[in-house]
């Protein structure tokens, strides 16, 4: 029978309440199986170890979004990283860099809500078309536009990764603006020119200086700096277009 | 943000030194349009600045020039997004394109400041 193996994680632990900076705690838990991942590390500290420690998660399978965190330094979906990549080395697992800590490893997400909200992400009509009003029909091709784009499901890893968003959280940044152009490209979309204020504001896509950051560790191969810089050029070309182009 | 937020991880610091290398670019462009100014005399009254230091300083930027130059058009794919009967032109094309409309205008330039020079 052989021994199973160990490895060492270190945990930020930070309540506002009690600490005036966070702190790295070390645990060191039996390492069992080659598929674990960094969140199945969390789940057996807090179940076994240390209940206090507080994180989010939730599906498990890279879907939801609620894992990321920072893994040795790098935006990571948690429920994504083995172990096996890191050990026997310890790794060190923080909240994702550039939002505000509430406690552990649970980041504050408000400024992003906020930010979604302003882009408008859902399908907008000039002339409301009626529940009996047959389907939208739409071509592979055109799907093709913004299937990219759909796929975000709001990690946050982008603006963890983003130096822009960290030296200036003005930035629209990263997820907000793919989402913005996943409805802009989109044939349904008659919404363009109510984004458009948001997107070409002086916190909009111009603050990008596509660093490409964003695009490198988005584990659904969004590719929001694709997005940014696309959109840098629609509102060059709808500025330097006649008026009739404009809406 | 740290302030060596930028040497944390190489894509950060490749990233700034794509961006630093504007600055010896535009000192070296703010040069050449007091070269052009000095030229205006006629070819009898103009001198250029051939110093050891001031090649090594070209050659310097001219490696920046190019270092720039190929980070910009590589990332052209991104940036420009065509359609050809309701087909996306794959990225690579696009790059393709952009170095080979580089090469083209180098050699247009080249080939001007050769001829008119002689």
């Amino acid at each position: 029978m052989t021994a199973t193996k160990r490895i060492t994680i270190k945990a930020t632990r930070f309540d506002p309440d009690k600490d005036e900076k966070p702190r790295l705690q070390t645990y060191e838990i039996p390492f069992s199986d080659d598929s674990m991942v960094v969140l199945d590390a969390l789940n057996y500290i807090k179940g076994h170890v240390d209940g206090s420690l507080s994180y989010r998660w939730s599906c498990r399978m890279g879907i939801c979004g609620s894992c990321g965190m920072m893994v040795d330094g790098v935006p990571k979906l948690t429920c994504n990283a083995f172990l096996r990549d890191h050990w026997p080395r310890p790794i060190t697992v923080e909240p994702l860099n550039n939002f505000p800590v509430i406690r552990d490893l649970v980041i504050d997400m408000d400024d992003f809500m906020h930010k979604l909200k302003a882009i408008k992400p859902w399908v907008i009509r000039k002339q409301p078309v009626p529940l009996g009003g047959g389907a939208f029909v739409q071509t592979t091709a055109q799907i093709d536009e913004f299937r990219q784009f759909s796929q975000c499901i709001n990690c946050m890893l982008c603006y963890a990764a983003c130096p822009v968003y960290g030296l200036n959280n003005e930035f629209l940044g990263p997820a907000a603006i793919a989402l913005a152009r996943r409805y802009n490209v989109d044939s349904r979309d008659e919404g363009l020119g109510q984004r458009l204020p948001v997107l070409a504001d002086a916190e909009g896509v111009w603050e990008c200086s596509f660093v490409g950051e964003c695009s490198v560790v988005c584990p659904k191969g969004v590719d929001p700096a694709k997005a940014i810089q696309q959109t840098k050029l629609d509102t060059t070309m709808r500025f330097v277009l006649p008026f009739g182009n404009r809406d | 943000m740290p302030r060596g937020w930028w040497t944390r991880r190489s894509n950060y610091f490749w990233y700034i030194v794509r961006e630093f290398t504007s600055l010896p670019l535009a000192l070296w462009l703010l040069w050449f349009l007091l070269e052009i100014r000095r030229a205006q005399d006629g070819p009898s009254g103009y001198h250029p600045h051939s110093s050891l230091g001031f090649v090594i300083f070209s050659v310097i930027v001219l490696l920046f020039a190019l270092y720039h130059s190929v980070t910009f058009l590589s990332l052209a794919g991104a940036i420009l997004h065509f359609n050809v009967a309701d087909r996306p032109i794959p990225s690579q094309l696009i790059v393709l394109s952009q170095f080979a409309a580089w090469a083209a205008a180098s050699v247009v330039v080249g080939f001007v400041l050769i001829y008119f020079a002689r």
